[in-house]
């Protein structure tokens, strides 16, 4: 399973749009997933990645998926983000 | 855009409750103008090609952590207006960024998780460096250490008020007691 983080938006910042971002993806693209099974988390075509959107979204995907992998992060504010929450939310991945 | 958008985001914050400015195009009532307006800046700043596109987006990330933050910690509890200052301009080649919320500040704010800080200066620190969240237990406060670093990295500059307490914050962060109280918090982000 792919989950295309641009398809949620460009520029991503605060934490209700991430908590609206993570209920759709749990609904829609996650519902049934076994728990073991691969995730891919893109982040592909996102211009702008705020911890506190990402701290709704990835960090709890990661505590729900034991298999995550994170595809496209070259961007500066994905990176930094993503530094942040391995720092401060205790992100595994 | 005004050249002088510090006077107008510290004549917001610091004036009478009945004169402050809420028809302007600086003014953000709620998150979801902050985050269009946010939007707008990310490709004015694109479009002006003055800034470098990877900063570019970095810089956006620190605007919307501290604008969201205001909205954050002061939602259902502003004092008098509700929402943020928010306003970018280019000056002497540099691009300045002014966000400015009237709400609660961060002491009154964290004192509340850890109420044995004592002053505004304390909690600046605390805001800037410690694992803490205004709104424990619900896991939050990444912002501000978010943006430290990322101010660190990319060599930009943040003067960050609240109360009687400014951290100016480049290679390192450095907190002094100012003469003044500011009531919120007011950053004025360089880069």
């Amino acid at each position: 399973m792919k989950i295309e983080i641009k398809k949620f938006g460009e520029v991503l910042i605060s934490r209700p749009a991430g908590r609206e971002a993570y209920l759709a993806a749990s609904a829609y693209l996650l519902k049934d997933i076994d728990r073991n099974e691969l995730i891919e988390i893109d982040f592909s075509g996102v211009k702008v990645l705020a911890p506190s959107w990402a701290d709704e979204v990835v960090t709890k995907i990661a505590e729900d998926f034991k298999n995550i992998k994170l595809l496209n992060t070259e961007n500066s504010s994905v990176q930094a983000t993503l530094k942040t929450l391995r720092d401060y939310s205790d992100l595994k991945i | 855009m005004s050249n002088d958008i510090e006077k107008l985001g510290y004549d917001w914050i610091t004036a009478d409750s009945e004169k402050v400015d809420v028809v302007g195009d600086y003014y953000c009532q709620t998150r979801d103008i902050f985050q269009a307006r946010l939007n707008k800046m990310v490709d004015d700043l694109l479009m002006n090609g003055n800034i470098k596109t990877e900063k570019a987006y970095l810089v956006s990330a620190v605007a919307g952590e501290i604008g969201n933050n205001s909205f954050d910690h002061n939602l259902g509890n502003w004092d008098d207006v509700m929402g943020i200052f928010f306003a970018y301009d280019f000056v002497d080649n540099k691009l300045k960024i002014v966000l400015a919320d009237r709400g609660q500040g961060i002491l009154k704010t964290l004192k509340r998780v850890k109420p044995e800080l004592k002053n505004d200066s304390e909690v600046l620190n605390t805001a800037f460096t410690e694992r803490i969240s205004g709104r424990a237990p619900e896991a939050r406060g990444n912002g501000l250490k978010f943006s430290k670093e990322s101010i660190k990295r990319e060599n930009m500059h943040l003067v960050f008020t609240s109360g009687n307490a400014q951290a100016e914050l480049n290679k390192e962060m450095e907190i002094k007691q100012i003469d003044e109280n500011i009531k919120g918090c007011l950053a004025i982000l360089t880069v």
